[in-house]
């Protein structure tokens, strides 16, 4: 390599570099302000993790807490504190409960479908295809606000149903798994019925093994979206705490911006967010490979 | 071929979720948009296009439409050009390309609404880093880099950032104040997107064909400058068709961050239609109007999106 392809590169990093370090500073910002003690957040002091001296916290001791409780490190007693003020197992609950619940309804509608677009021949075969591919452009937050009115209706708002029905059919599901049925060899259709198999079989037992790579990708897929999302449930969860969601537990630690301690803010916040970063580093390749699917034509 | 009746019940539920989730609801809101009807109203009122003539006319609604334009016509351009550049910088890397990648990566990743909470506390006037680092470089080379004084035209004592250190370090309340919060929110929604859409263009980039770049060479397209013109350029036309797009639709989308981080404000500069949809229909249940902006919201998405097709059947470039 010659010393003008090493300055080439050099300077590749050196742009990247400043890229990465814009890029990470709201990450640097949650992770610091989550360890440090309130004064040295108001000061901007400290560094990345602050002085961690063992100290006595006063809104802890009015909150109504003994003062030997209430004296511990700052890291400590932001993430302890926390979890003391937030049900924050529920909020992960909800979004576990919400999202595979999804998941899981988007398969059972989206395959059988799927299957029978792909390898079955029946009369209307492609009247339903080009149903789904124009419900394919049909934004759903767009049409939030008449669902919203839907729901109203019937009742449902501040239910686990409302966080889950809009999402029920994902026709971009429907479309992808037909595009993979495609290339499944009808043979091995043919053969599972040789078999005795009937229809629902095949699609359960045949189909769906052949489709877990599919499968897998879009599961990434819909759970960060619905993991992440937060204009549906904001829309139609008004006050039930129970019923929040991760990103509405987020907005309420949020409440008190002005007057609250930032630490345990910060700390609810990155509770919350981790999990799903953390699964993202271990698993980076399926998850981009996961979120970039609706750029697959 | 078979008699059975088992795609009956295959398709059967994804047709009446189709019609019941995604169509009806598109005539129900051209319907609610030509009443008075909010939610709750026993009774209604057909009231023609008073709806829409309220949202052409009235100021709200006209701010409305400039802040959704200016973000889209803002965060789309920069964060697909970013998104190109990136990938070709992590693309002719010789190592160190996968670290960038999944750090580029993490804020499409992350949930939205905790960054925009993270970024309000980076961007905060007294607890920010980035207000601190200006402040303390006050007369320093930061001054110079970022006052922009190495532009001929600019007065090193005029520039924003002189005026601000002599104002007692007066630097922006970046969120809070009228002439920044839209670019602010902005420069988050690009933050945000430009990751995903370097990942997508690494995957075009890989599609390019060695052999191109050798012919290229040959003809005569010897600098890096000339072989993009040339070969990578035209070759990721559909990649970029695709990219805009998407990026465009999702950019519409945009919520989140307004709603938590300015409320549309102030003085509406950040008003996008979302957030109008949400703060008019939901908070003040307005649903008529709300069903108004949700008609033109859904009619510039699907203009978009059969504009985009068309250009696919006309010419994919190659």
């Amino acid at each position: 390599m010659e010393a003008k392809q090493y300055i080439g590169e050099g300077w590749k990093h050196a742009i990247l570099i400043i890229g990465a370090i814009v890029v990470m500073l709201p990450f640097y910002m949650m992770v610091s302000m989550s360890l440090k003690s309130q004064q040295e957040i108001q000061s901007i002091s400290g560094g990345l993790i602050g002085a961690q001296e063992t100290q006595t916290f006063p809104v802890c001791v009015k909150t109504g807490y003994s003062e030997e409780t209430c004296t511990m490190k700052p890291y400590q007693y932001n993430y302890w504190f926390a979890f003391e003020k937030a049900p924050i197992p529920r909020y992960l609950m909800n979004g576990v409960i919400v999202t595979l619940s999804i998941f899981i309804i988007q398969v059972l509608v989206a395959l059988p479908c799927a299957y029978a677009l792909a390898k079955l021949r029946f009369y209307g075969r492609e009247f339903v295809f080009s149903m789904v591919l124009f419900c394919l452009l049909i934004p759903v937050h767009g049409i939030a606000l008449p669902l919203y009115v839907m729901l109203a209706q019937a009742g449902l708002v501040d239910t686990y149903s409302a966080l889950i029905l809009p999402w029920t059919i994902s026709v971009f599901g429907i479309f992808l798994m037909r595009q993979f049925f495609m290339t499944v060899p009808d043979e091995l259709i043919d053969a599972a019925r040789m078999d005795g198999m009937g229809e629902y079989a095949i699609v359960w037992k045949v189909m769906l093994p052949t489709a877990i790579p599919a499968l897998l990708a879009f599961a990434i897929f819909s759970v960060v979206a619905h993991w992440n999302d937060y204009f549906w449930p904001r829309m139609v969860i008004t006050g039930n705490r129970d019923l929040f969601t991760p990103p509405l537990g987020i907005r309420e630690f949020r409440g008190g911006i002005d007057s609250d301690e930032f630490g345990p803010m910060m700390a609810s916040i990155v509770t919350v967010t981790v999990p799903l970063i953390v699964a993202f580093i271990i698993a980076q390749k399926r998850f981009i490979e996961g979120i970039t699917l609706t750029g697959m034509k | 071929m078979h008699n059975s009746k088992a795609h009956l019940w295959f398709i059967a539920p994804a047709i009446i979720l189709m019609i019941i989730i995604l169509i009806f609801p598109l005539f129900l809101a051209g319907g609610i948009s030509f009443t008075d009807y909010n939610l709750g109203n026993k009774t209604f009122e057909w009231v023609g296009l008073e709806n829409y003539d309220k949202m052409f006319n009235r100021k709200t609604y006209v701010k409305m439409i400039w802040a959704t334009a200016t973000y889209v016509i803002v965060v789309v351009p920069i964060s697909v050009v970013l998104g190109l550049c990136a990938a070709m910088l992590l693309n002719s890397l010789r190592f160190g390309a996968d670290i960038y990648k999944t750090i580029f990566f993490l804020p499409v990743m992350a949930t939205l609404l905790a960054m925009a909470i993270a970024w309000e506390f980076t961007l905060h006037p007294t607890l920010g880093i980035v207000n601190s680092f200006l402040a303390n470089g006050c007369g320093g080379a930061r001054e110079f880099i970022f006052g922009f004084h190495w532009l001929p035209w600019v007065d090193s004592e005029q520039s924003w950032y002189a005026v601000a250190c002599a104002n007692n370090m007066d630097f922006p309340y970046w969120l809070k104040q009228k002439n920044t919060a839209i670019w602010t929110v902005c420069f988050i929604g690009i933050w945000q997107a430009f990751g995903f859409n370097m990942v997508l263009y690494l995957a075009g980039l890989t599609g390019i064909p060695r052999e191109l770049y050798q012919a290229a060479e040959m003809d005569g397209a010897k600098s890096t400058w000339e072989q993009f013109k040339l070969v990578t350029w035209p070759m990721l036309g559909p990649t970029t068709l695709f990219v805009v797009t998407i990026t465009t639709i999702r950019t519409f989308q945009v919520f989140d961050t307004i709603e938590i981080l300015t409320k549309g404000g102030p003085s509406k500069t950040t008003y996008v239609m979302m957030y109008a949809i949400f703060e008019k229909a939901i908070q003040q249940n307005l649903t008529s109007i709300g069903a108004a902006i949700t008609v033109v919201f859904i009619g510039f998405i699907l203009i978009l999106t059969f504009f985009q097709r068309y250009i696919i059947e006309r010419r994919v470039h190659y």
